[in-house]
């Protein structure tokens, strides 16, 4: 098992190893492994050598944070004053912001060390990591096989101990899918739990950060530190919690009422199915009690998400014009031409595609067909939702229907891509909270996820019933060789 | 519902994008295919898509928006830094001789 954030936290103390030298081991292991795995973008070397020797500062005056100097990744779209962010897009090529996003002015405020900021799919769209403009980051349980996406880097990442843990940021499935194909432990927070500030918009009532760890306890760490009203994100809400959810992950399972919906089966892998229904048993087996639910509303989730998703990204994507961000045609005949030459040169085609289908969607003609039937299914997955919270305290899915593709998959058509995010959407489009924790490999190695889903700003149950499951099934993110804590 | 490649062009002016002949034949058949995927939300799910229409969008009362109050933002300067040549004004490339 892996040294954890609280057990790193406690030799940074006593000085058993100092934060300089513990961000000097992680560089080492970057250098070895990130020019083979591509899932840093940038790095920070200096400053993360500057930022470890502040937090050897703070931890010598006593009372530092849990977090100080503990070596981490941000995703590319998460800003980062004075640091690239540039969504892995040829058009934000060399934009720095001037801003922090909040997460990160939380995380540097305590101490964090900032390794680099990871891979991903060209502004968060995609699930294979592939649309990335500098190339796909690679698996490391296979580096044949894809990290999922879009917070590949991320993922990959915590997977090869780059880094003790990373944000990504959530909009389908984009933290809970990557982190299912590369085995770690992915968590989308409530829509609204973390501030969105500073987040490279993709669907605004969509995304959200959370954090990728190798251990729920790590997961609990980081959200704790992360969570919170933010005036500057008026769809956050300061929800209040209660104590530190880390501190509160043992929960007896006993009498527990844990929803499974056939919806969410279909299709799926079997191997995949006979896992989740292994996980399922362990908890029957520990006193919780299985309700076979359904939501049928389930079923055209994925449309409904994709029309939200990509007419909201039409909307969002619209600044990019070459005046004020990044790339900027060389040669142009007017003001418009040089701003559809921009475009057109700079968005890859993944992108260009979620434009186009957002602005159809929006178009006069369509509106009501599309996007308006969409916000009116939206709210009927939601009151399915709210009425099986009724009777659950949380439900198990699946986080993915397969494992990680081969690099390079060959689709037919991009929807084949799409029905990838089949399980994790319908989170998103509630608002709702989930957890993705490893719970197996497949035949041919590769990790399973297993998705655990809660009420609104019930993050608790969703950590406990992950806590319950990592601590009781055998099942352990472990060791990477040639990573730091190796 | 097939989509044309005229009708590709007239959203491709209203995205700012554009596309060489090569890239409209592709992307009208991929384009076919991700709106009959958009096209599943019109099949019938149980409980009936009466039900569905009968749901309103949730209107937020006028009264709950919080004031509409000016406060201090990031300085221009800052917002500005990544444009390349700024200079109190956006320099662009000459485009009527």
């Amino acid at each position: 098992m892996r040294t954890g954030i609280s057990e790193l936290a406690s030799k940074l103390r006593k000085r058993e190893i100092s934060a300089v030298e513990l961000t000097k081991t992680y560089i080492d292991a970057i250098e070895k492994l990130n020019p083979t795995l591509n899932a840093y973008v940038h790095l920070t070397f200096d400053t993360a050598l500057k930022a470890a020797e502040k937090a050897d500062q703070m931890l010598k005056e006593g009372d530092a944070p849990l977090l100080c100097g503990i070596p981490m990744a941000l995703k590319d779209n998460i800003c980062t004053d004075g640091l690239l962010t540039t969504c892995c897009s040829k058009i934000l090529e060399g934009f720095k912001p001037y801003y922090d996003a909040t997460v990160w002015e939380k995380l540097k405020a305590q101490g964090a060390v900032l390794m680099g900021k990871t891979n991903m799919d060209e502004f968060a769209m995609g699930s294979t990591s592939e649309t990335s403009c500098y190339g796909a980051p690679l698996n490391p349980i296979n580096t044949a096989y894809v990290t999922g996406g879009s917070s590949g880097g991320s993922a990959a990442v915590v997977c090869a101990d780059l880094a003790v843990y990373s944000l990504g940021s959530d909009t389908g499935g984009s933290i809970r899918q990557p982190a299912s194909f590369c085995g770690v432990i992915g968590l989308k927070p409530t829509y609204g739990a973390v501030s969105r500030y500073g987040l490279i918009a993709y669907g605004s009532s969509l995304d959200q950060i959370g954090p990728v760890t190798s251990s729920v306890k790590d997961a609990a760490i980081v959200f704790d530190a992360i969570k919170g009203g933010d005036k500057r994100d008026q769809t956050s809400v300061d929800y209040d919690y209660g104590d530190s959810l880390a501190e509160r992950l043992d929960r007896d399972i006993k009498g527990m009422r844990i929803g499974v919906a056939e919806e969410f089966f279909d299709g799926i892998n079997p191997e995949i199915k006979y896992k989740i229904m292994e996980a399922i048993a362990l908890f029957e087996k520990n006193g919780a009690i299985i309700e076979n639910i359904r939501l049928p509303a389930l079923k055209i989730a994925l449309p409904v998400y994709y029309i939200i998703a990509c007419a909201e990204a039409s909307s969002n994507l619209g600044r990019y014009d070459g005046i004020r961000y990044g790339y900027r045609a060389s040669s142009y005949t007017s003001i418009e031409d040089m701003i559809v030459k921009t475009r057109s040169e700079g968005f890859g085609d993944e992108v260009k595609r979620r434009i186009m289908l957002g602005t159809y969607v929006l178009s006069s003609g369509y509106y009501d067909a599309y996007y308006k039937k969409a916000c009116l299914i939206r709210e009927e997955i939601n009151r399915e939702f709210d009425a099986v919270f009724e009777k659950c305290d949380a439900l198990i899915a699946p986080t993915a229907p397969n494992t990680a593709f081969p690099l390079n998959h060959k689709v037919t058509s991009p929807v084949e891509i799409y029905l990838s995010d089949i399980c994790t959407v319908p989170v998103n489009i509630a608002g709702i909270p989930a957890i993705s924790i490893p719970c197996g490999k497949d035949s041919k190695g590769l990790p399973i996820g297993m998705q655990i889903i809660g009420k609104k700003f019930d993050e608790a149950t969703v950590l406990q019933m992950a806590y319950f499951y990592e601590q009781n099934s055998g099942i352990d993110v472990g060791v990477y060789e040639g990573g730091a804590r190796a | 519902m097939a989509v044309s490649k005229t009708e590709i062009e007239k959203l491709a002016k209203l995205a700012k994008l554009s596309f060489s002949d090569e890239e409209l034949e592709r992307f009208t058949a991929e384009f076919d295919a991700i709106i009959a995927f958009a096209d599943t939300i019109n099949q019938s799910i149980e409980g009936g898509t009466e039900q569905i229409r009968s749901i309103g969008a949730r209107m937020v009362p006028f009264e709950t928006l919080r004031p509409d109050e000016v406060v201090p933002s990031l300085p221009s300067d800052k917002i500005l830094s990544n444009v390349e040549g700024y200079n109190g004004f956006f320099g662009l490339e000459r485009s009527k001789k």
